[in-house]
């Protein structure tokens, strides 16, 4: 009969984490280069380049009419390149997020079988996919929620102080400056990890989690105006909303005339209940590839 | 512990809504501690039925019972390798057992897979993705072995391998077998190489069991017979005869005596498989069937089985 020797005197845990974060070595070393370098970028633009472009706006005004104007151009015109490029990287992250999480997690391990050599040792597929999404989702957290705060901080230096600076609604500063952007990477590695799935096979995957990604974030463009209540003016005459407002929906004719916006004020109520959206729509993909997964293994064997 | 280490019953597996079966009415009883050569020809099912018994897949259909509970219960003492032999690339080969060791915490035998891999000749610190279609074989066996598992699934194990080195690797999971009481399934289509090792068969054609038993049990039912071509070879079952001139040969399954003019040999595994896969029209011989349709002589044959 089978002998069962006894068992060594190691018994604990799988250890999946520590095996995860190795195989993706090279990923976390770029992924903590991306978010430093962006995180140097957005201090030396919230410091030292904010305040230069703000002197060379000083010196622009101060100008007057006169035909003669010395003032610094190049800090005006640095601030606003370097914070579009700190933007272009951050808002970026999200995408990065949704293709790695295709094609380089989830597609390649099914493609090349490396998932099944997983669910045919000591632990279960659920448990193998529950550590594959839930510690991505730690590291992005962690390199986007700072992220997100410096980009803050380096939109709100130049605010009032540099008028080449973007509004608070730009699309990119909107949507890079506050937990929308973590809200936004959260789901982008749940749809990559759902494309991983579904499609297993590695580009294929990394192409649909880009463009899952690409979806949720143009969902939410369209949804943002109407995730808090905006507010209105109607009137006689071209009426235009408060500056520094958004301005939603406007028209009419000229005797009766209505504009709708959201103020500066409805910036974080926005951030907040667009964070909560995309959040709730991660779950939901979550929930997603754990039923794929128990297609994919049979309902008994993936527990 | 049970004597038997996988028990199928009607077991079926179809890939998608509209797919067509991979495996179908597949009912097969391993017994523990048997070398079983799972055997058929390409897309036979054999692969599926490998994947279903190591938990891999859900079944569509039917009873599947492995080591007396459930593949996925079972799924600390089962020991799987697929045909492509799946190895992280990225890591070393030190590091493939290491995570071995740190994935099947309280089972791991770190002696026994170096062994594997230093009689290899083998570097610990070569990468997965240097290595030749060998190599990587013996590092994933080394890896299957190093959980001791109970039951060790192999699918198409042999099949990149040089004859130096599937001599050797078949040596080593005979010793397994015999040191530790492993059952191994493993499949392949080259019925040669499993002959020598093997003391189960199961053949499996067209998704459905064909042969089933010991192997020594299932040569011992078959007759090679030549005789005139005019020999009638009822009551006997045929699974294959072929008349040249005025001589008939056949493959049969003597129900009684022989007529003393007729020529007897022991068909060889090789022989009987390839009846068998030639003739899909003849009828399975498997102990269940072997009990439903030859009450006397079966009877002894499916007890002989069991104990």
């Amino acid at each position: 009969m089978t002998a069962l020797p006894a068992p060594l005197p190691s018994a604990g845990p799988p250890h999946l984490t520590r095996w995860l974060l190795r195989l993706h070595r090279p990923a976390l070393y770029a992924w903590t280069a991306l978010v430093l370098l962006t995180a140097v970028l957005l201090i030396l633009l919230q410091g030292p380049f904010a305040d230069a472009a703000a002197e060379g706006w000083r010196q622009y005004n101060s100008c007057g009419f006169n035909a003669r104007c010395v003032y610094d151009q190049s800090a005006i015109l640095r601030y606003k390149d370097w914070y579009n490029y700190a933007t272009l990287a951050t808002a970026a992250v999200p995408f990065l997020a949704g293709a790695w999480a295709g094609g380089a997690l989830l597609g390649k391990e099914l493609e090349s079988g490396t998932a099944r050599l997983s669910w045919t040792q000591s632990s279960t597929p659920v448990r193998w996919l529950a550590v594959r999404l839930a510690t991505p989702a730690a590291v992005v957290t962690a390199g986007t929620a700072p992220l997100a705060w410096l980009h803050h901080l380096a939109w709100a230096a130049g605010r009032g102080r540099i008028h080449s600076a973007k509004e608070w609604y730009d699309v990119g500063t909107f949507h890079t400056g506050g937990p929308v952007l973590v809200g936004l990477s959260l789901a982008g590695l749940a749809a990559g990890a759902l494309a991983g799935l579904l499609v297993r096979r590695t580009l294929p995957a990394l192409g649909l989690g880009v463009l899952l990604t690409g979806a949720i974030w143009g969902t939410v463009l369209v949804l943002l105006p109407h995730l808090w209540p905006t507010l209105g003016r109607s009137g006689r005459g071209y009426l235009a909303a408060p500056s520094g407002s958004w301005t939603v929906s406007q028209g009419g004719t000229a005797a009766h005339y209505h504009v709708t916006y959201h103020p500066y004020a409805h910036y974080w109520p926005l951030q907040l209940t667009a964070t909560a959206v995309l959040l709730a729509l991660t779950a939901l993909l979550t929930l997603a590839c754990f039923l794929v997964l128990r297609r994919l293994t049979g309902r008994a064997a993936a527990r | 512990m049970t004597d038997t280490a996988i028990a199928a019953s009607a077991l079926g597996k179809r890939f998608g809504r509209r797919g067509g079966w991979a495996l179908r009415d597949c009912t097969v009883r391993l017994p523990a501690g048997r070398v079983c050569a799972v055997v058929g020809p390409n897309g036979a099912g054999k692969s599926t039925l490998l994947a279903l018994a190591a938990g891999l897949l859900g079944a569509t259909e039917g009873e599947l019972t492995v080591l007396g509970t459930t593949p996925a219960e079972a799924r600390t003492r089962i020991g799987y390798v697929a045909q492509d032999k799946p190895l992280y690339p990225q890591l070393t080969v030190a590091e493939t057992l290491r995570m071995g060791a740190d994935l099947n915490p309280g089972r791991w035998d770190a002696a026994a897979a170096e062994r594997i891999v230093s009689a290899g000749d083998l570097n610990p610190g070569s990468r997965v993705r240097a290595l030749s279609g060998g190599q990587r074989t013996r590092v994933a066996l080394a890896l299957a072995l190093g959980k001791r598992p109970e039951l060790l699934l192999l699918d198409e194990p042999m099949a990149d391998l040089d004859p130096l080195a599937r001599h050797e690797l078949m040596g080593v999971l005979m010793v397994q077998a015999a040191q530790h009481g492993t059952t191994i399934a493993m499949s392949s289509h080259v019925v040669a190489e499993l002959e020598d090792s093997c003391d189960h068969l199961l053949l499996i054609g067209g998704g459905r069991v064909r042969l089933a038993g010991e192997i020594d049990d299932l040569l011992a039912a078959h007759t090679r017979v030549a005789a005139d071509a005019d020999a009638d070879l009822a009551p006997h079952t045929v699974v294959e005869s072929r008349t040249t001139g005025r001589q008939l040969s056949a493959l049969i399954r003597p129900a009684g005596p022989l007529p003393a003019d007729w020529r007897t040999a022991t068909p060889s595994l090789e022989e009987l498989v390839l009846g068998h896969l030639r003739n899909p029209g003849a009828p399975a011989l498997t102990p269940d069937s072997a009990s439903a349709s030859a009450p006397d002589s079966a009877s002894a044959s499916t007890e002989e089985t069991v104990a």
